[in-house]
């Protein structure tokens, strides 16, 4: 069938492509970016042409039966095609940014063979429907943030690179032990025969632990986020793609692919989840409060927004779940905006330091507007992006009657109104630090510029990935058959 | 043909010793390559006719009770493998042609000796070829003649001295009571003989002194010392594959073959096996010389062997398997980049080095390849393996033991990462801002290496139905 070669092309172009950029880029440093940007692109627009199937209900399937049971399974559903969509555009975005940011530094193959080969594997863990293979990308994805975060070989970073890895592996480690459990029971590790078996009898408590260490260490969700602030010593597309598009993103989209639409969630872990994501949430927003790194603080704020993506998904009721798949969509967008605008001001005053920077409204207005609008988003201010995913996070919460913690959500999103003002006038606003600073090139700000619009559009035509999202996650609650 | 497999080295060793004229020194050498090749390339089809031991005529003829299965076949690959490396690092490491010499026939010796473990179905020839790998290893070790490398030698001597003995008494037990020394007769004995009690007690003997030879906690005392000091080359070969075949491969061999899978036994390998995976990488954590780091993750990769054996089931012993395999080619792999760094600065103290990837980029790319490969990261052969042992483990009910292999990876990453990120990860200092990538076979052979790794890895299935699974439907259930 046709389409299957569409999963496999949005999966392998980018994996196996990327072996290649560091042979082109032997010849021509060029030609290697064009493709680097290309192997994306078609990432990209395949994803888009699984939306029509999948909106349609009907999910492309690709599989091949392999030795015990380790089977190569692809599915596009709506979740993974809304995810696969997502993912795609924010890292295209990203590694155009990075021709500009990337070009005086060494290693650039390295570079480029490490992001889009992240992509990849990000694409290939989104359309698994075997655990095996969503394991594997998920290590892969491992590997290459590991090298991307030590990219420029300091001490520090190094070791912090390590931090990273180790954290993630162990989380993945455990998720692993729970995956095997998960197989002894059920006899496989396809996620449709899984499904089916775990459909009367409940899954072991244990299990639920054991895959949610792993989800939350790879989603930098406490007790295990404190890698995430200091993985920002990458450079600021790594970080933008760690932190918006690929990395924590995987776990939330395996917390959805498992806990949501494979198995029915034991009724505890509805009110424990909620729980440490609410904690998580005011933890790392009251640490975005005193921070004065400016990376560290969007860092921080993603670990706090993460938080109520699992709210949101852990509520479990229709509106709290589309209210999350959006706010992944609209958080990408404008996270990635915050931190490629963190990486001008970074390259242009040589400095993170907000304390030290100021006033640089005068001398970069473009940054200035777009990392406004993209806080906008954040912060949840109608009518952009941001607003109608909290909106709806908070909505199906009240709706599943979790007032309680639907109030404790409220102050993390409070707090998350301050500390980005806080961040803004600081670096923008007041006595200019750096009159000599300037605009960074053109296409780092077009492409900073360029989410600002997404993240306004985003809320402003909400109603398109809503209805993608819908669809979604009427597949995933079992509505429709 | 199989018994060719131990005759051509040694005639290849008979007729470069004999001093002819036209025969010059260097010839040991491409032997050496040629016979290695063979065996790996021939191994790689295990349905050719020539591993059909009914038309082996001269082993036949001998009576040498020679025999393959699918788990001969992946050692065979293996030593073939691990020995065509490590002649490619001598020729690079030992420049005076006569050493060259003495090492290459050394080497064949060895070949011939290894090959014979993995094919005799005699436990009493079992001893001799151990006997003839280990001797050849002792002046393998000793060969650079400096005080370390005399110790280290020495150390293994009197320990494999001690397991030597223990071995003997226990062949001499068993022929006295079985009056045989078959594997499959001893097998038969043990099932029906009344004295079985008797044989259990000299198989056991048997096995601990392959405990000691295959370096498992408590018997590893000698393993870092004679690894480390031994020269490059050899400590590729030594920890590349001797110790696996002397001690592991026989190990396996014993108990699949004569002894069968008794709860106590099983229990005091599973054991043996987790508390040399712990040990092994949190000793590996403090060292500062890289191959020592290298020598105590050998013991720790070595308990994985051991408790996927423990564990007895047929899944299990396959992944064990897969394990020693995929061990044969991570480990040579970083002891040939630890040759490469210690030829190129002379010196093995990982906290004098930084930021050699940049110079060295292959070296510093198939490192990463068998860290990751160590460590169980996917999509390497090494998580295959790992998965395997942990799966079946699990099936068995040993869940404990399960989460402590799999946990222990962490700590095992935890070295080979900060080993990453002293020698190869990080920024080049001063003093050794010129040292650049070794060229020639010290390439030729991590790139091979790491070909494999990434290749068993990712064509898994193949590797699965065509080396590793019949060795689960072979011994069963």
């Amino acid at each position: 069938m046709k389409e299957t070669y569409i999963i496999l092309a949005a999966v392998f172009v980018p994996v196996l492509g990327s072996f290649l950029l560091p042979l082109i880029g032997r010849f021509s440093t060029r030609i290697r970016n064009v493709a680097s940007f290309l192997f994306v692109l078609t990432s990209f627009l395949c994803s888009l042409a699984l939306v029509s199937s999948a909106m349609a209900g009907k999910a492309v399937v690709f599989s091949r039966q392999l030795p015990l049971g380790f089977n190569l399974s692809f599915t596009a559903d709506g979740l993974a095609v809304f995810m696969a969509c997502v993912s795609s555009s924010i890292s295209a975005i990203i590694i155009l940014y990075s021709f500009g940011y990337i070009s005086h530094y060494e290693n650039q193959n390295e570079y480029y063979f490490m992001v889009v080969l992240f992509l990849g594997a990000m694409m290939g863990l989104v359309f698994s429907s075997n655990l095996i293979p969503l394991y594997i990308f998920w290590e892969i994805t491992a590997i290459t943030s590991w090298r991307l975060i030590g990219f420029f070989r300091e001490k520090t970073h190094v070791f912090r690179a390590d931090k990273a890895f180790l954290v993630t592996v162990f989380g993945a480690l455990a998720m692993l032990i729970g995956f095997i459990s998960i197989y002894q029971q059920a006899g496989s590790f396809e996620l449709s025969v899984i499904k089916e078996a775990f459909r009367t009898n409940p899954l072991p408590g244990m299990v639920v632990l054991l895959i949610l260490i792993g989800i939350l260490s790879k989603s930098a969700t406490l007790p295990f986020h404190t890698w995430l602030p200091d993985a920002g010593v990458a450079p600021s597309p790594v970080t933008a793609l760690l932190h918006a598009a690929v990395l924590v993103k995987i776990g939330v989209y395996v917390f959805a692919r498992l806990f949501v639409a494979t198995f029915a969630l034991p009724e505890l872990w509805h009110t424990v989840i909620p729980v440490i994501a609410g904690a998580s949430a005011l933890v790392s927003a009251a640490a975005a409060l005193i921070e004065t790194d400016i990376k560290r603080i969007i860092a921080y704020s993603t670990v706090s927004q993460i938080g109520f993506i699992f709210f949101g998904l852990a509520v479990g009721n229709e509106i709290g779940v589309i209210g999350a798949m959006l706010y992944i969509l609209t958080h990408g967008l404008a996270k990635a905006g915050l931190f490629l605008s963190a990486g001008i001001i970074e390259q242009n005053t040589k400095t993170k330091d907000i304390t030290k920077l100021g006033g640089l409204m005068g001398t970069m207005p473009v940054t200035a507007i777009s990392f406004l609008f993209c806080a906008f988003s954040v912060m949840g201010v109608p009518p952009l992006g941001g607003f109608f995913s909290k909106y709806l996070v908070f909505s199906g919460a009240v709706n599943r009657g979790d007032l309680w913690i639907a109030g404790v959500f409220l102050l993390g999103a409070f707090l998350t109104i301050i500390y980005l003002f806080r961040l803004f006038n600081l670096v923008f606003l007041g006595k200019s630090a750096f009159p000599q600073a300037r605009e960074g090139s053109l296409g780092m700000v077009s492409c900073v510029a360029a989410l600002a619009v997404l993240s306004v559009l985003s809320g402003i035509f909400i109603s398109y990935p809503a209805k993608v999202a819908g669809v979604s996650v009427q597949q995933m609650l079992g509505m429709i058959k | 043909m199989i018994s060719l497999l131990i005759f051509m080295p040694f005639l290849a060793l008979l007729i470069l010793n004999i001093p002819f004229k036209d025969i010059t020194k260097k010839d040991a050498f491409w032997a050496v390559l040629a016979l290695s090749a063979l065996q790996a390339g021939i191994s790689l089809f295990p349905n050719a006719s020539f591993w059909d031991s009914a038309s082996d005529v001269i082993g036949n003829f001998f009576k040498l009770n020679l025999a393959i299965d699918s788990l001969s076949i992946v050692l065979l690959f293996c030593i073939g493998t691990v020995t065509f490396i490590t002649a490619l690092v001598a020729k690079h490491f030992i420049t005076d042609q006569k050493r060259l010499f003495n090492f290459t026939s050394l080497l064949l010796v060895i070949l011939a000796g290894m090959n014979g473990i993995v094919m005799t179905r005699d436990i009493f020839s079992l001893y001799v070829f151990i006997e003839i790998a280990a001797i050849a290893s002792f002046i393998l070790i000793a060969m650079n003649k400096d005080i370390d490398a005399i110790e280290g030698a020495f150390k293994y001597l009197i320990l494999s001295a001690i397991a030597t003995t223990m071995m003997l008494s226990s062949i001499a037990l068993i022929l006295l009571m079985v009056g045989d020394t078959d594997l499959s007769v001893i097998s038969y004995a043990m099932k029906t003989s009344e004295r079985a009690p008797i044989i259990m007690a000299a198989i056991g003997l048997f096995i601990c002194g392959l405990f000691i030879k295959g370096g498992l906690v408590p018997f590893h005392g000698w393993l870092p010392d004679a690894y480390s000091s031994a020269s490059a080359p050899a400590s590729v070969l030594l920890a590349g594959i001797v110790t696996k075949t002397v001690g592991i491969y026989t190990l396996m061999r014993i108990m699949i073959s004569a002894f069968g899978f008794d709860n106590t036994v099983k229990t005091i390998l599973m054991l043996v096996g987790t508390v040399s995976i712990v040990f092994g990488a949190l000793a590996a954590i403090g060292q500062a010389d890289f191959k020592r780091m290298l020598a105590y993750s050998s013991i720790s990769q070595v308990g994985y062997i051991v408790l996927g054996l423990g564990c007895g089931t047929g899944l299990a012993i396959a992944g064990a398997a897969f394990h020693l395999f995929n061990h044969a080619m991570f480990k040579s792999l970083l002891f040939v980049n630890s040759a490469s760094v210690e030829l190129e600065t002379k010196t093995r103290d990982m906290n004098k080095m930084t930021g050699f990837g940049q110079k060295m980029p292959v070296a510093a790319f198939t490192s990463a390849v068998a860290t990751l490969s160590a460590s169980g990261i996917p999509p390497l052969a090494g998580f295959w393996s790992k998965l395997i042992i942990v799966m079946a483990l699990w099936a068995a009910g040993h869940y404990a033991y399960a989460a402590i292999a799999v946990l222990a990876s962490v700590i095992t990453l935890a070295y080979f990462l900060s080993m990453q990120r002293r020698v190869f990860f990080g920024k080049l200092s001063g003093e050794l801002k010129d040292i650049r990538e070794t060229a020639g076979g010290l390439v030729l052979s991590a790139s091979i290496l790491a070909a494999i790794t990434i290749g068993a890895g990712v064509f898994f299935p193949f590797m699965l139905n065509v080396f590793i699974l019949p060795i689960a439907n072979m011994i069963g259930r």
